[in-house]
């Protein structure tokens, strides 16, 4: 087996575990849904399927927005981003090449999440 | 840079803020609309552009969630830090070193204080009213023969500021002459919001005015 397909093997181990971590946290109290994107695949779960453009365009705006943000201020990457509306948030984070974000209630604790993700 | 006395006010705030807490590199302000009150002297316009741009996107897709409270971005370097104050957003780059309790300090105590004392101490200006143009419709019958009639909305937007009932107007003609005299809203459907006043015919007698004549109408200094 070569390096590379060694490689290979274990990112799409790691997203398999995110993806199954993915699957229980969605029947969490307090979480709307989730989506990650990867540069040839997403996958959406959201409670609500009527929403699904309008938090794929604020997720999408959320990664590329913070980056011109960051990249304006001379910051570095964003690593997590946190947006908070009076009653929802969303969290979302790189993880293994893979955009992902989290919709949740306000009473959920992100920093757990983060944590557990990461 | 806006140049408003709230605006400077704010900007000298956030200048001071900035020398006090040396781990804030960047601070903006901006309005509920999102455009931009107020910032720091040493970022650039470049980037102040840029930063703003953003952070419009960013509000207004933010909506698919509600309205837009907070929002943090943690980076390698530091965080990007959003809070809503009273109906303006502050934006706080930091570095990675710096104190939590300070930033919140800055974001939900002397902030919000000063915006305050700034609302408390900035005069109301005075709100100065441009005249209208409108067409002289005459009045006949058992009206009022000392006020005359104005859309409803004309009549409202001169009387924001001003709870007095028996809102008061000056009508100017196009000779010169002018009178003062009270108004009221318009009770024919027909004329209404078509930018007309109706004015009694005694009083269009007076200031020599007929029908379809143009006049200048202004709420009464």
């Amino acid at each position: 087996m070569t390096e590379e397909n060694i490689e290979t093997e274990e990112t799409e181990n790691k997203l398999e575990e995110l993806q199954q971590k993915l699957q229980e946290l969605k029947d969490q109290e307090g979480i709307i849904g989730y989506i990650l994107r990867g540069t040839k695949t997403a996958s959406i779960d959201l409670k609500d399927p009527k929403r699904i453009i309008d938090y794929a365009m604020l997720s999408s705006a959320a990664f590329e927005e913070s980056h011109n943000m960051a990249e304006a201020l001379q910051m570095g990457e964003p690593q997590k981003i946190l947006i908070e509306s009076e009653e929802t948030k969303l969290l979302a984070m790189n993880i293994n090449n893979h955009r992902l974000s989290i919709f949740m209630e306000k009473t959920v604790n992100h920093n757990k999440l983060y944590k557990n993700l990461k | 840079m806006n140049r408003d006395p709230h605006a400077i006010a704010l900007n000298n705030a956030i200048a001071e803020i900035n020398k006090a807490y040396p781990d804030i590199k960047n601070s903006f302000i901006f309005t509920k609309n999102g455009t931009l009150l107020t910032g720091d002297q040493t970022t650039d316009q470049k980037t102040v552009n840029n930063i703003q741009e953003s952070f419009e996107n960013l509000k207004e897709t933010a909506t698919a969630i509600g309205n837009l409270e907070s929002f943090t971005i943690t980076t390698k370097n530091g965080k990007l830090t959003l809070s809503t104050i009273q109906d303006m957003h502050l934006l706080l780059a930091t570095n990675k070193n710096a104190d939590k309790n300070h930033i919140h300090s800055i974001t939900h105590v002397i902030i919000p204080t000063i915006l305050k004392t700034i609302e408390t101490l900035t005069p109301t200006q005075p709100q100065i009213t441009p005249p209208k143009q409108l067409i002289v419709d005459t009045l006949t019958g058992f009206f009022d023969r000392d006020s005359v009639q104005i859309d409803t909305e004309t009549l409202l937007d001169w009387n924001k500021n001003n709870n007095d009932p028996n809102a008061q107007v000056k009508i100017e003609t196009s000779s010169g002459k002018s009178t003062l005299c009270e108004a009221k809203e318009i009770s024919d459907h027909r004329v209404k919001g078509k930018n007309m006043i109706r004015i009694p015919q005694k009083l269009c007698k007076t200031l020599e005015i007929n029908k379809g004549d143009t006049v200048k109408v202004e709420p009464a200094p």
